[in-house]
């Protein structure tokens, strides 16, 4: 007598209920059943949600928003000008900078231009992002209390400085889970510049899972042979063999289940299968030669070159049409602590493109409304200049005061603007929004009331926003 | 026991799950405050009654008796001793108006009817409090049944009082493996399996048991779980994560296992080596334990604010592992539920403040001596070497002759290059005394009011006769009378061999934590550790010898529906084997694993171009392999890059060795999977396992399966599956000798080389039926 009608699940059984798309028990680890429960019992979502799925075009290094977002025209006359007192107010910078004599003010070299019914100022190293002005929520406000990359970007990731808790993708692959059968709930793709700056070192942590059980964490997809690892067969393993092989194994397996009838046994079983349907769900998604010649028009030269960011985004949009729940790319390059004004030019012709074309595609492809695609990075850059500042050229140091960010799809209200800085763009001066607000409302336009959405861990009840966090309601449709 | 979310809603759905059951359960006629009333209050109200006195809400502590029975503000009394129908708090938690129940709709708690019932039960019976059983003092328990082993008394008490019945010992084979994967982390050679099953006298598990303690691999095995608690890895982390020099600790770890050196000893040299009386170089070394926290040597980073999470990371991973508390919690404020304050936490953190570190590291330096203090240890060879130049630079020094003087120029340089060579190891000093303050809301830059190095407040006191430093923080953490140190150290060894604590929650014995299943075995084990002389190896004999320890682990429909978790233990443990294992037995059946034990880690099989993908900038940006016998050593020396670890040690639950872990995940993926299956590791282990198959396993195909199998399982074939085997290996073979260029490119993964001569069809056959036997559930697992 068995109990547990899915100890007796034949192979075959499985495999026909996993060929229809929703398998049984493979879902159970890396692929989370759609609305799951949580521990604390409450099923999720909490509420009708806008959005099914995030994409987050993470800028690593921390992008300028005085060069694209955030126009300062007044900054002209101040030109070499120190920053006064009153503005840093003794506020603390790097190490890097600390040390100056001055701090001299360096007006952006580039114009802007408004855009769109909403009027969005946007920098003339943003063509293609000006075409979208109408769909996009640019947050100007954004601050955070991080000063070194590390520590922001775990913050940005994670809701805390603190290494050891989980990234919002892990949070989400744990509490919505996957669509999709055959594919992870969370996916990462990184790129590297295709200029000269400075590439940002990552860290694995930043899609990591925390406390939350390492099966949630991120999945990343690499260009090459093995866009996941390990994924490809071995040298002299054909399909047929690995399939032959796998069945082979899964006899063994059940006869030890019969044995010992421990569930984590047919676990084991289903989980092999999940992996080999992987082997072809995976290549297939990540082949883009089938892709019409126009597509990679869009994207720009670069997305026919595996690996860039062009290329990663065109992914993106195949991941959002395949149902993966959250999809996070890292572009790293932005961290311009000198000669800015040359790095940002390449890295704007490596993202503005591709990341209007992916808005675009979601919005044509009836995606957008149900995907929230987030650009930014982990904070902003100092209006002071970093080292030797001339007519030409300049350096910009870390500065976490204030950064600017954009929003799309997804329930966000379109065309809006947030937030206001300084004259200096130093210290915001209206709606300031901490990284705990933007999680707070990402949260909410999937769905999910941030405050209620809760693991224990030591004992603890802990949240993607900690104690904290707003809704953005200007923000939400 | 991590179990994945479907495999609960399969316990909870379709059988009693132990949970459910005592949710169902009447409450209890005499409700004990630790057992019943604690978790409650604790989990519902202590957020705003509780320890943390700047939260604390209407003036109401609800975790001290006095203050519970007092008046609050309102003047009403929200527990009268006796009396539920006059305290407030059973009025409130009874009400039915939204604005006046408790607890409040915006905490997100409630409390179930049986809750409320048993808190009125509680008061109707007088409101005893206790405290916390975690630091009440370890009192030795007398056992059930005298005759019986101790373990097996307390056990069996409970099973008999829940009608359930402990399971049939498992066979041999079963056991031995069982063991010597649990002691040594590798699986058991086939001459030990065999000479146990042929040992027919008395005492025989005894001898094997012994075997295993003296085994130089039961230190290896014993220092991967320290190295989780300790945070150990090869690099600094943060942004920049270049290298670092820690190895000599770690190896200082495995021997002091192996020396069996006894636990307060242990702790006494990690903690405060370098403040021994004449303290050694290996005491010194020793105390690497507490720099393995990560260090920042990102540009233009404020050494204040480093400083700060250095000293705090010290104290969390000190009192996480030897006191279990979640002392994290109260860095920038009081703790929530338990009696820890932000002093405390400060007050702790001033016996880590007087390194003489710096906040930041600095990279335009060596790696190797960026962050002080560190101090060079010589293997014998340079230490000879270095010895060997002073001593010639002495001889040629009266020379000075041109000829002289070049001489030893040229000596002087070699002496330099040899000492730039010696390997040093980061360690503590109190070269650097600091003014510790209370850092408000943990904030680096918002000192408080000033503190002095003190115990918690809680726990018992520091003798006056203890130094105020590192050295008495250590011998007041292994005084025989602390009620933590010895409870926590036990149930981690227990966890270890049962795969659960006693504590399930082995870095938390506080009230959030969970209550010890088996509170007085606990402290039976606890007070015998200590009476031992913290006899670590005696511990685990006692435990291993234990006829609970030998159980069978098969399922019961019984025990399965009563206990899925196992915690009552009516059956052996069964569960999925560390990383380190899976890699290690994969080597060992191979014949390809390396025996060597300590050194600088080393470099096996890895993916390309995934650090160029994640990484850059001032670390290390290359993975460069080994080659030889770098690629097959005991996964513990796999070099442990904290930003980009080895993935398929991450694959299977490794941390990220960041932050101090006691207890690892146990997850079941097609990640892992994709890993047993394509890794070059796994690819190279299957080819040299077939050809041990061929090589050793006898002429015919059912003995050369069979060897195969027992040298990953070390139990023999049964026919039905000696049947898929053969076919599988006939099938394979036919395939083969059909696509010779297929099976060549098998057989050319890895390094390690093939014995000259053999078949390629038919190694490539059998290289794939061993890839079967090295990914069966059974081989991956401890059962």
């Amino acid at each position: 007598m068995h109990p547990d009608p899915l100890l007796h699940l034949t192979r075959r059984h499985f495999l026909s209920r996993a060929s229809t798309g929703i398998g049984a028990a493979a879902l159970a680890s890396l692929l989370q059943p759609s609305l799951s429960a949580t521990p604390s019992g409450v099923s999720l979502p909490h509420f009708a949600p806008k959005a099914k799925r995030v994409i987050w075009l993470t800028q690593a290094g921390a992008p300028s928003q005085l060069d694209l977002f955030d126009y300062k025209p007044g900054l002209r006359q101040r030109y070499d000008q120190d920053l006064p007192d009153s503005v840093r107010n003794g506020q603390r910078v790097t190490g890097m900078t600390a040390g100056q004599a001055r701090f001299p003010i360096a007006p952006s070299v580039f114009t802007f231009h408004q855009h769109g019914q909403a009027g969005h100022w946007l920098s003339e190293l943003l063509p293609h992002t000006a075409r979208l002005a109408d769909d996009l929520c640019i947050i100007r406000s954004m601050n955070t209390e991080a000063i070194n990359h590390d520590p922001a970007m775990t913050m940005l990731q994670t809701g805390s400085q603190v290494a050891g808790r989980p990234s919002f993708g892990s949070w989400l692959a744990y509490g919505l889970g996957s669509e999709n059968a055959d594919l992870p709930a969370f996916v990462v793709m990184i790129s590297r510049p295709s200029g000269k700056g400075n590439p940002q070192p990552l860290h694995e942590r930043m899609w990591g899972a925390g406390f939350l059980s390492a099966r949630h964490q991120g999945v990343r997809f690499s260009p090459g042979r093995d866009p996941v690892l390990f994924l490809a067969n071995s040298p002299g393993i054909t399909p047929e063999r690995r399939r032959a092989m796998l069945d082979d194994l899964a006899g063994l397996n059940k006869i030890k289940l019969d044995d010992y009838q421990d569930p984590e046994i047919q676990s084991r079983i289903d989980q092999y299968e999940m992996a080999f349907r992987m082997q072809s769900s995976v290549p297939e998604l990540a082949d883009l030669s089938k892709e019409p010649a126009s597509v990679f028009d869009r994207y720009g030269p670069e997305s026919r070159k595996p690996g860039t960011f062009a290329a990663n985004c065109m992914l993106a949009r195949r991941l959002a049409e395949r149902g993966v729940r959250f999809i996070q790319l890292y572009h790293r390059g932005w961290d311009q602590h000198s000669d800015l004004p040359e790095h940002i030019r390449t890295q704007c012709y490596d993202t503005d493109q591709p990341g209007a074309a992916l808005v675009e595609e979601l919005k044509e492809r009836g995606l957008l409304d149900e995907t929230l695609v987030i650009w930014g990075g982990e904070f902003g850059r100092s209006v002071y200049s970093q080292g030797q500042l001339t007519a030409t050229t300049y350096g910009r140091d870390h500065h976490p005061r204030c950064f600017s960010l954009w929003l799309a799809g997804g329930g966000i209200k379109r065309g809006t603007l947030i937030g206001e800085t300084d004259d200096f763009s130093y210290n915001v001066i209206k709606d300031p929004v901490p990284i705990h607000d933007l999680n707070a409302t990402a949260l909410h336009l999937l769905g999910i009331d941030h405050t209620r959405f809760t693991v224990r861990h030591q004992g603890r009840d802990y949240r993607l926003t900690d104690v904290h966090g707003n809704l953005i309601q200007a923000a939400i449709a | 026991m991590m179990k994945t979310p479907l495999l609960r809603a399969i316990f909870l759905g379709l059988t009693v799950g132990a949970l459910e059951a005592v949710a169902n359960e009447p409450a209890p006629a005499r409700p004990g405050f630790n057992r019943d009333i604690r978790p409650i209050l604790s989990d519902a109200c202590f957020h705003c009654h509780g320890p943390d006195q700047n939260t604390r809400e209407a003036g109401l502590r609800l975790d001290v008796r006095d203050d519970a029975t007092s008046a609050t503000e309102s003047g009403a009394v929200a527990i009268v001793p006796g009396h539920p129908e006059k305290s407030e708090v059973v009025r409130r938690i009874l009400s039915t108006d939204e604005d006046d129940r408790m607890p409040p709709d915006r905490s997100h708690k409630s409390l179930t009817p049986r809750q409320k019932e048993v808190l009125s039960h509680w008061i109707a019976q007088g409101a005893e409090y206790q405290n916390h059983w975690a630091y009440e003092p370890v009192q030795r328990p007398l056992v059930p049944t005298p005759n019986d082993h101790p373990v097996d008394a307390f056990i069996r008490q409970r099973l008999a009082t829940e009608n359930l019945r402990a399971a049939e010992e498992a066979d041999r084979v079963t056991l031995i493996r069982r063991a010597t994967l649990d002691l040594t982390g590798l699986p058991p050679a086939l001459v030990e399996v065999d000479a146990f099953l042929n040992d027919t006298a008395p005492g025989a598990w005894e001898r094997v048991i012994d075997r295993l303690l003296a085994s130089p691999h039961y230190g290896e095995r014993m220092a991967i779980d320290w190295l989780d608690a300790a945070r150990y890895a090869d690099t600094n982390g943060y942004q920049v994560d270049r290298d670092r020099s820690l190895h000599p600790w770690r190896d200082w770890v495995i021997q002091a296992f192996n020396e069996n050196k006894r636990f307060d000893q242990f702790t006494l040299e990690q903690l405060a080596g370098d403040l021994l009386p004449n303290a050694t170089v290996a005491q010194r070394v020793a105390t690497g334990f507490n720099r393995n926290h990560m260090i920042n040597e990102e540009g233009g980073v404020t050494e204040e604010e480093f400083l700060a999470n250095y000293t705090a990371d010290r104290v969390e991973t000190t009192a996480t592992v030897w006191l279990a508390q979640t002392f994290n919690c109260a860095r920038c404020h009081d703790h929530k539920f338990d009696p820890l304050t932000q002093r405390d936490f400060y007050s702790l953190k001033a016996f880590f403040h007087n390194v003489s570190e710096k906040g930041a590291g600095d990279y335009a330096k060596p790696a190797n001596v960026s962050s002080p203090p560190f101090l060079p240890v010589p293997g014998p060879d340079l230490a000879a070497k270095i010895s060997a130049i002073k001593t010639d630079i002495e001889q040629a020094a009266p020379d000075q002759s041109p000829e002289g003087k070049d001489r030893v120029a040229a000596l002087t340089k070699s002496l330099e290059e040899a000492e730039n060579a010696v390997p040093v190891t980061l360690v503590m000093d109190d070269a650097m005394p600091r003014d510790t303050f209370v850092l408000l809301r943990g904030a680096f830059d918002q000192p408080g009011e000033k503190v002095t190095a003190a115990t918690p407040a809680i726990m018992p006191p520091m003798s006056d006769s203890l130094p105020r430093n590192r050295l008495g923080l250590a011998r007041w953490l292994v005084d025989p009378t602390h009620p933590l140190t010895a409870r926590v150290t036990v149930n981690r060894y227990w966890q270890m061999l049962f795969g659960t604590g006693l504590v399930a929650t082995a870095e938390d014995f506080g009230s959030q934590g969970e209550p010890p299943s088996h509170p007085e075995l606990l402290d039976w084990l606890a007070a015998e550790f200590i009476s031992s002389g913290w006899d670590t190896k005696a511990m685990l004999r006692l435990l291993v010898t234990s006829a609970t320890y030998r159980q069978s682990s098969k399922f019961t429909p019984a025990a399965r529906a009563r206990d899925p978790d196992n915690r009552l233990l009516a059956r052996g443990p069964r569960f999925r084997l560390p990383g380190e294992f899976v890699r290690d037995q994969a080597l060992a059946a191979s014949g390809l694993l390396v025996t060597k034990i300590g050194g600088p880690s080393v470099k096996p099989y890895h993916p390309p171009g995934l650090y160029e993908q994640i990484t850059e900038g001032s670390g290390t940006t290359v993975y460069v392999p080994g080659t030889g016998e770098d690629l097959h050593r005991r996964s513990l020396y796999t070099y442990w890059k904290r930003s980009v670890p080895n993935p398929a040690m991450m694959l299977f639950d490794a941390p990220f060795r960041e932050t101090c872990v006691m207890r690892r995940p146990r997850t079941n993926t097609p990640l892992q999977a994709l890993n047993l299956l394509n890794d070059p590791t796994y690819v190279e282990a299957s080819r040299r396992l077939a050809q041990r198959m061929l090589l050793e396993g006898g002429a015919s195909t059912s003995s050369r399966l069979t060897h195969g199998f027992r040298l990953v399982t070390a139990r023999h074939p049964r026919p039905a599956e000696m049947t898929i085997l053969t076919a599988s290996l006939e099938r394979t073979l036919l395939d083969f000798q059909a696509d010779q260029a297929g099976a060549e490119a098998l057989l050319h993964v890895g390094e390690a080389p093939t014995q000259p001569g053999l078949n390629a069809a038919e190694l490539a056959a059998y290289t794939t039926v061993a890839s079967t036997l090295l990914n069966l559930d059974e081989t991956v697992t401890k059962e």
